[in-house]
Order: structure tokens, then sequence, then C-alpha cells
């Protein structure tokens, strides 16, 4: 172990590698060595594409403590720019969801720059309103969206979307080692900072702005190539699902439900998401509403670092104890300061946060 | 010059009710830092209730404001001393008691959907298609109604805050909650007093949105924008700054058809919204803490 | 002590939510063996239909056109394969009117629970979101839910559709209005104000009016064209733009709240048209209900089935006698059109003799079935994507309550208002 911790950043901790690399050979490996029917197949698939864009969304909800409720904007024109390269390109489907996801990375710059100023609810506020302002332009646009009876890729050969599952998957994997790197690096000490106190962060030389900025983009990048992947993988996309805010929430909820501000927690949202809406929906649909409202209200109120929280608890009932960054999530900034996961201190006035 | 009288009278009684939609919000959140994303239920919830008095018992949606707006002052007190009570308060209104009453609107959302299916509803009244000249242009009744009752809410608020010993007691407590342990106002009591008040609003916009238009439970969500918008426009918790702020969103909206695709004026509020909050974050109208 | 208990009850929470996800019963009942050219002992047909959400009142009426077709055909013991009778089963699911969920649980029906063949869901965006797993899986997708044309512009082999095109309803609309035009009850030239939402329902509608008022040489002139938001509320400065233009038509196209909604404004607002209708909506009961039978009169509307049909006899009376009597109540175009795609597919199985996926899709293509809709005969023309083509049938709403077809003539039951008597000027 030790040997093996020598090669890697000074970041990561020896054990979570391990691990990491334990869960991806064993994905890897699972299509290959169990028979799964193509239902199991695509489910698998979609989750992965959800804990990263759920990843993605915490480095701005959990990292940060700006919760956005406009995420869909990002999914939706990282979806729409990949399917029309798709369609007018001859560009391979990896590279047009990187276009897709670079173009929505720019597109939340555009409206990211001047709103990220804004802290707290009034961030939250603002983001509404760019999801919704941004639906209604791309509904009416449909000369790029196809408008409301939006765009038809070809079908894909099942090969293709068999080999889908593996393209998630690195997807996710990648997400997952980025996400470790904003956390553990200088960055992420940064963005800790400025979760913490803006005008604090600021006095030590940690500019908000260039930091916001940069993970807004990241996060906008990986959002756009979840959404241009969602359009390989379902073949039709049209704007009132893409941008709808019901796409919005289902990040939130992810990101809140698992743990807001944990890497695990993220993932474990994504995955409970997913099994919920596969199992839940089609058996009680008239209760999944309903279900995640009262989770929220339950993670809010006893359990603030979510499902990630539990399971830390779990463990530290058989004796494992996390280090400090490990428990650096949490709704509030100064929940950082408190590694048993209990309720975070007063925040910081969002008044004053304000430029 | 038709078309402008026209669209003046219709923005002019449409602002009457997104006042009174934002002003439940406005104070819950001057007064409490609060983001109360449990108004949309609230207004959705207003709606079905004057529905189900309506429909059941024939009461007219007019006459049910009382009831409605009794029954939403105890679910707000309920609400407080049940759930928000426990959160960071102060000035720390951020993401936790956002997202918690954000878990209680999906709670109330799905509680609509089981009792009243998904469907559409509208209240019907026999004077609900009626309508009636004014300077030249026939409106209807119902909204005439509307704004005639949105200004009396208004006023008897600004009255209530201004010249009683609660509403004085609220203002102070908005001003520095602190302070006001000191010189024995029971601070517990006015939060609790005014998430019930904030609710009671919601509750009345609900019914008084019923006899216009038709709802689900969905309903609320782009009330709960609209009423952000003006929030944001007018600045907190004063009700001339409200009144302000949602004359400029109506005329805004309406108004906007004369230049824009009808589909897009939508979003007229949305793009105000975002221009608003990152240009003048303190509101057009300077920010004052009620009064 | 308080802090730790509410400590465990979350804990409880979790779990207990978990739990219920994971043991969830997972509508996995009834499996049988798909595929073979041999005759099989049951036919299984799966569709999912939005049972809750946005679209749960048209998915219901889908269901019980559903289960009518499926039963009828089992009280004679089922399906004709190979000079054998084998009863038919349908595997319904809800898709919550979810795009996401409606491709999922098509996937689940074909590759877990290998069903037969699909029927298809309602809604346009939801059939066009659904319809790639038939094609990905090469299995034939019969729906009575999808009328967009984009649905079939795509070169799809596998899906076929019975709901006629959004812009034939506009083109017969226009027609009947054409025929006042010559017997002299409206003026020539024209003028129009045209409202469309913005869906793909409304696009079709908006281009066969604007299609049929370019070929007409000058009759008709679209003097106002602006599309709404789907669920919008206030349509009063769309209301006031329509007054500015001062056309002698209204023509819009809407979904039933938002047609109730609209016409509310209308009627409060002092307008009047010489004709006047929201495309597919006007007949409707809660219409009339929430508006006042003064106010609908004249409404006129075009639609894909018409129980008064049913007065010509043949299927059509079979099929409302059967409905009336299993349901109690009297259909309307939504339950006929669920019932008569899944005769379709039905029809195909008999005719191809087998339950190949290959077979059955060759006899859906040349199907040409005795039919309940207008003129009576359903086929999927390969130049059309697969999608039917009929008349629609112009009904519109009278002062007595009652509702006649008034056009094409050769089904009329009465003769249409026009221009609308409402109106004094």
């Amino acid at each position: 172990m030790r040997r093996l911790a020598s090669w890697l950043p000074e970041w990561a901790s020896p054990w979570a590698a391990a691990g990491f690399v334990v869960v991806l050979v064993a994905l890897y490996a699972l299509p290959l060595v169990v028979v799964l029917d193509p239902y199991t197949h695509g489910i698998l698939t979609q989750t992965f594409m959800f804990v990263a864009a759920a990843l993605a969304w915490n480095w701005l909800g959990g990292y940060v403590g700006q919760i956005s409720f406009g995420h869909a904007a990002m999914f939706g024109v990282g979806g729409f720019v990949t399917a029309r390269l798709l369609l007018s390109t001859d560009l391979p489907f990896f590279a047009a969801w990187v276009v897709g996801g670079l173009v929505a990375g720019v597109y939340g710059l555009l409206w990211g720059h001047p709103t990220l100023r804004l802290r707290g609810p009034y961030f939250a506020i603002a983001t509404i309103g760019v999801g919704e302002a941004t639906r209604l332009v791309a509904t009416f646009w449909s000369s790029f969206t196809g408008g409301s009876s939006g765009i038809s890729l070809p079908i894909p050969s099942g090969d293709f979307k068999q080999a889908l599952y593996w393209y998630a998957l690195y997807f996710m994997a990648a997400v997952v080692l980025l996400s470790y790197y904003l956390r553990k690096s200088r960055i992420g000490l940064g963005l800790l900072a400025i979760k913490g106190d803006v005008d604090a962060a600021g006095d030590v030389g940690v500019s908000a702005t260039f930091y916001q900025d940069v993970v807004l983009v990241l996060s906008g990048i990986v959002v756009g190539i979840s959404g241009g992947f969602y359009a390989s993988f379902f073949s039709f996309i049209e704007p009132s699902d893409m941008f709808g805010f019901e796409r919005s929430i289902s990040l939130v909820l992810m990101g809140v439900i698992g743990g807001i501000g944990t890497i695990l927690g993220a993932a474990l949202g994504a995955v409970v998401y997913v099994i919920l809406q596969e199992n839940l929906i089609a058996s009680y649909p008239d209760l999944y509403l309903g279900l995640y409202g009262l989770l929220l209200v339950a993670v809010i109120l006893f359990e603030p670092l979510g499902l990630s929280g539990l399971l830390m608890r779990g463990a530290r009932l058989v004796g494992y104890r996390p280090g400090a960054g490990v428990a650096a999530g949490g709704i509030g900034g100064a929940a950082a300061t408190e590694a048993t996961g209990g309720a975070p201190e007063e925040e910081p006035t969002l008044e004053e946060a304000r430029p | 010059m038709e078309e402008v009288t026209r669209l003046t009278v219709s923005s002019l009684l449409l602002a009457g009710l997104y006042a009174v939609m934002a002003y439940g919000l406005g104070l819950i959140y001057g007064v409490l830092r609060v983001v109360n994303l449990a108004h949309a239920g609230m207004i959705m919830g207003g709606a079905y209730l004057t529905w189900v008095l309506h429909g059941r018992l024939g009461i007219d949606p007019y006459l049910s404001i009382p009831v409605v707006m009794g029954a939403f002052f105890v679910f707000g007190v309920v609400l407080y001393k049940g759930l928000v009570r426990f959160l960071p308060r102060g000035a720390a209104g951020g993401g936790q008691s956002l997202l918690l009453l954000f878990g209680v609107w999906l709670l109330m959302r799905n509680a609509a959907y089981l009792l009243f299916s998904g469907n559409d509803q509208a209240v019907r009244t026999g004077y609900s298609t009626q309508g009636l000249r004014l300077l030249g242009v026939s409106v209807s009744v119902n909204r005439v109604a509307v704004f005639v009752i949105a200004l009396i809410a208004l006023g008897a608020l600004h009255f209530f805050l201004t010249r009683t010993y609660l509403g004085k007691a609220i203002r102070a407590v908005a001003q520095n909650p602190d302070s006001c342990l000191l010189v024995g106002i029971d601070v517990e009591r006015v939060y609790a007093l005014t998430f019930g008040i904030g609710s009671a609003l919601g509750g009345l916009a609900g019914l008084l949105l019923s006899t216009i238009f038709a709802f689900n439970p969905s309903s609320g969500a782009v009330e709960l924008l609209k009423s952000f918008v003006v929030v944001v426009l007018g600045g907190l918790g004063s009700v001339v700054g409200i009144a302000l702020g949602a004359l400029v969103l109506a005329f805004a909206e309406s108004f906007s058809i004369l230049v824009l695709p009808s589909f897009l004026t939508a979003a007229v509020g949305f793009v105000l919204l975002v221009i608003v909050l990152v240009l003048r974050p303190g509101g057009l109208f300077g920010q004052r803490v009620l009064g | 002590m308080v802090k730790s208990f509410l400590r465990s009850l979350s804990l409880w929470v979790f779990a207990v939510a978990l739990a219920l996800a994971a043991c969830a019963p997972t509508q996995e009942e009834g499996d049988a063996e798909g595929g073979g050219g041999e005759v099989p002992d049951e036919v299984l047909i799966g569709a999912t239909l939005p049972l809750t959400g946005e679209e749960a009142d048209p998915g219901n009426f889908y269901k019980e056109g559903y289960e009518l077709a499926f039963e009828l055909e089992n009280e004679d013991g089922g399906l004709e394969i190979g000079g054998e009778t084998v009863p038919v089963e349908l595997k319904l699911l809800d898709d919550t009117s979810d795009q996401a969920t409606a491709v999922n649980l098509a996937e689940r029906l074909v590759n877990r629970d290998q069903v037969d063949f699909l029927l298809g869901t309602y809604s346009t965006t939801l059939v066009e979101a659904q319809s790639t797993v038939g094609e990905q899986n090469q299995i034939p997708y019969v729906n009575g839910g999808g009328a967009a044309t984009a649905i079939y512009q795509r070169g799809y082999k596998w899906i076929f559709g019975s709901l006629a095109p959004i812009e034939l309803l506009a083109r017969t609309q226009m027609e009947w209005i054409s025929d006042q035009q010559e017997a002299g009850k409206i003026q020539d030239p024209v003028t129009i104000a045209l409202l469309w939402e913005n869906t793909s329902h409304g696009e079709d509608y908006r281009k066969g009016v604007q299609d049929f008022a370019d070929e007409s040489g000058g009759s008709f002139e679209v003097v106002l064209d602006e599309s709404f938001e789907l669920a919008g509320k206030d349509y009063s400065a769309l209301l006031s733009k329509v007054r500015s233009a001062d056309a002698d038509l209204f023509l819009a196209d809407a979904h039933l709240p938002d047609f109730i909604t609209m016409h509310r404004q209308y009627v409060t607002a002092g307008l009047c048209h010489d004709v006047i209708t929201y495309g597919a909506r006007g007949v409707e009961k809660d219409a009339a209900k929430a508006l006042g039978q003064e106010n609908v009169n004249a409404i006129a509307s075009a639609v894909w089935w018409n129980g008064q049909l049913g007065e010509q006899g043949g299927p059509n009376e079979e099929f409302i006698n059967a409905f009336k009597e299993k349901y109690g109540s009297d259909p309307e175009w939504y339950q006929a059109m669920g019932y008569e795609a899944a005769r379709a597919l039905f029809h195909a199985i008999e005719s191809a003799g087998s339950v190949d996926r290959e077979e059955v899709r060759q006899a859906l293509v040349d199907l040409q079935m005795e039919s309940i809709v207008p003129e009576g005969e359903l086929t999927f023309p390969e130049e059309t994507g697969y999608q039917a083509q009929y008349p629609f049938v112009v009904q519109q709403n009278l002062p007595d309550g009652s509702s006649p077809i008034i056009f094409p003539e050769e089904l009329a039951t009465a003769e249409g208002l026009a221009p609308n008597p409402n109106c004094k000027s």
C-alpha cells in the first residue's frame, strides 16, 4: 500500500484510490462476465452519465456552496449542439460530445460570470430565471432545436448502444478523478474558503470571481457532455425535456439527497435517483414527488450530509475515522469544520457577501 | 392607440394580483431571511381550497377569503413551529431553508395530486364570463374584483405594519432581532406570526388566481418566479416598492407583445429578474426593510 | 436527547425509503416466448401509456380503448393464427408522461418481458421518443396517439400511426370554410387570425392553414400568425393583438385546458369572429360547463372520429355498443383511436398468420382494414411514412347543445352555421 501511495499525487488517499480502481475494474468487466439484458445495460449506462452530471453540479453546489436550479440550461445546450453536429458534420460522436460540452461551458460562463457574484438564495433564484428563459428561447428557436418537435438522430446500431456503456464509464471515471482533484488540490482549498466566507477568502488572496468562474465552466462542460451523451443514447431530444425545470431539479435532488459537497454523496445520490426513478415510479407513480420531498426535508433537518453522512456514521460505528477533508460537505459553509456531520452552524451572512 | 389603452388597463389590473403574490414572499424574507419556495405550494393550495369551498359547499370565491386566509395562516404557523424554526435564521436564510421549503413544496404538490388528480381545474361562477367596460376597454368582472381586493389587502397590510403594535414589532424584528429580545419582544412569536401572514397572503393570491385562471398541482411555479421578480424589482418589504415592482413587471410583460413574438413574452420576466439581480441587487427602488 | 432521537429517526426514514425502492414490485409478470414462425400459446403485446402526470387524462382514455379491443378479441378465443385461436394479452405500464421513462420501459418490455409487439403511448413527443425503441429492436410499433408528421418523416420502417396528420385537420376545416365562401355565406377574400400552441401539434396545424391559404390564390390571407406556450395562463395581451389585427376568422389550435382558459378571456374581451375554431377542441362537455352554452355556440372543431359515425352502422356501431356496455358512457375519439390501433395490429397478426416480426410488419404495410375512421378504411401508406391518411369530420356546437357533423357533406348530419350568428356588429 505504501509503495502504491508513493506513485500517487499527494492529495490522493491510497485507500480511496484502491477502492476506485476496484470499482472501476468491476464495472468494466461486468457486461463481459455476466449476460446483461439490454434494458439493465441501458439503465447502468444512464446511471454512469447521471453520476457524472451530479458530481459536476456538486462542484458548484457543494464545493462552492452556490446552489444552481438552472443546470438544465447547460445540459440542453450540450445535447442540442451535439445533435446538430452529429447531423450536419462527420465529426466522430465523442468529439461532438466534447464540442457540445465546451459550448455549454461557455454558455455557463456567459450567465455565470455576472450572477456568481450573488450569494446564497440570490444566486439560486437567478439560476431559476436563467434556466426558464433558456428553455423558452430554445423552444422558440426552432431552426436550432427543432422547436417543440425536437431533433431525431439516426437510430444507432445495437453494438453502438452497447459500447456507450464503456464510454459512460470512462466519462464517469474521469469526472470522479477531477472531483478529487478539485477537492484536494489548492483549488479545492480556495473553494472551501469561498464557501466559508467570501470576504475573508478575498483577504487572503483567493479571487472568488476567478475560482467560481473556473468551477462553473468545468461544471458546465461536464453537464453539457452528459447532455450530448443523453442525445446519443436516446436518439431523440426535445427542448421541454432537455431544458425543463424538472431536469434542473433532478440534479439538485441527487446532490442534496446523496450528500452535498462530498464525492461519494453525489455519486450515491445519482444511483439512488435512478433506482427510485426506475422501480418506484413504475410501481407508485403517484408518490414519487412526495418521496423526494420527504427525503429532502429529512436530509436538511437531520443529516446534512445525506446518504454519504449515513454511511460515514455507519463506518464510525465499526471504528473507521474519516479524515477531515472527507466530511467537508454540507450545505452551510461551516459544516466543513465539523467532521461529525452534524447540523452546520450559522452560515456567513448573505447580505454582506454581495457586492 | 386603442391597443395601448387596452394593454395599459390589463397591465394595471394584473399588477394588483402580482403585488399580492409577491408580498407574502417578500415579508417572510424581509423578517426571517428565509426564501420560502413553499410559497408556490401556498398559491396552489389556496386555489384548490377555493375550488373545494365553491364546488362542494357552494361558497362564492370572494366570500371564502377569510376562510382561505385563516387556513393558510394556521398552516404557515404550524410550518414554522414544526420545521422552519429548527434552521439557522437571522441573516443565514441560505441553502438549508431554501432546500427544506423546496421539499415542503414537493410534498404539497404530491398531496394535491393525490387528492385532486393532475387535471386542470377552474372555479366557475355565474359571472365568470361577464365583462364590463373600463376606459372604453372591455375587461372581465373578475379581473376588476381581483384588483380591488388586492388593493384592499395591500392597504390593510400597510396599516397593520405601520400603525399597530404587532406590526411595529414585526418591523423592529426585521431590523434587529437581538435588540428586540432585549426590550422584551417575543421574537419567536413574531417569526411565527410573520410566517403565518406571509402564508395567508400566498393563500389569498391562490384564491384570486383561481377566479381568473385554470390551475393544477404544479401551478404556482410560474407565480413564484414572478413573485421573485417583483420582490427583486421592488426591494424588500415596502408596500410601495412591491406595488411599483408589480407595475413594472406587468407593464413589461404586456407591452413586450408589441415587439416580441407572443411566445417569448413569458421569458421577459425571467430576463428582467436576472438583469435586475445582477445590476441592482438592492432592488430598483432601493432596499428598505418594511414600512 | 431529542437530537439523538431525531437522528435515529432520520436513519429509519432513509432505510425505509431505500427498502421501499428496492422491494417495490417491478411490474414483472407474465412471460412469453417471443418470435419464431410457429404458433405460440399466447401473444403478448406491450404498451406504455401516461396513466399519471400531465397527460394522465387522455392516457386513461387510451387505456379504455386498448382494454376493450383486447377483451373483444379474447371473447371469441383470441387471434386466429395458422388455423388455431391464440389468446392475446396486454402488458401495460405507466410511463408517467416522461420521455426517458417511456423509452426505458419500452426497452424493458422488449428485452426483459419479451413482448411480441408494441402498441404506442399517447402524445406526440412521447411517441416520437419511444418509437426509437421499436425501430432499434426491429419490432412492429403501432400507435394511435402520435399525430405529428415529424414522427413519420424519419424514414423509420417499424412505426405505424393510426392518427391522420394534424395538417389534414387544418385542411379539412379550410375546405369547409372554402365551401362556405362558394355558397356566399363567408366573404371572399377573407382574413385570418392564426394562433397555435408551440408544439409539433400546433406547428402542423399552422402549416395546414398556411399551405391552404397559399394555394387558394388570394381567397385567404393570414394577417396574424402567433404561437403561444402550452399551459399558458394569461392570453389578454395576445387577444389584444387579435383585436388589433381585426381579422374575419379566428383559427386557433390548443389543448383542452388552454382552449377553455383562452376562450373565457376571448369572451370577456368581447371578441367575435365569423368562424371560431380551436382545432380539435370545442365539443367537450367540460367546456360548455365552464363557459356556458351560449359562449361555446358556433365553435367549429375537426376530429378524427365522432360518435355519430355510428349512425352509419358497420364497425362503428359495434364499437360504440361494446364500449357503452363495458364502461357505461359514450366513447370520444381518444378511446376510439386507441381501440383502432390495437385492432389494426390484431388484423395484421392474423393476416400474417404468424408472430414473426418481419411478416407482421409486411402485413401492416399491406393493411387494408374495414375501420371506424371516416370513409371506413384504414391503411398505412408507405409514402407518408406509414401514417394513416383519412379525412377528418368537422363538427359544430349548435344552440340546442348538440354538436352534429357538418362536413364533409356525405357524412354530415346537420347544416353548419356560417357566419357565426352571435356576432352583431
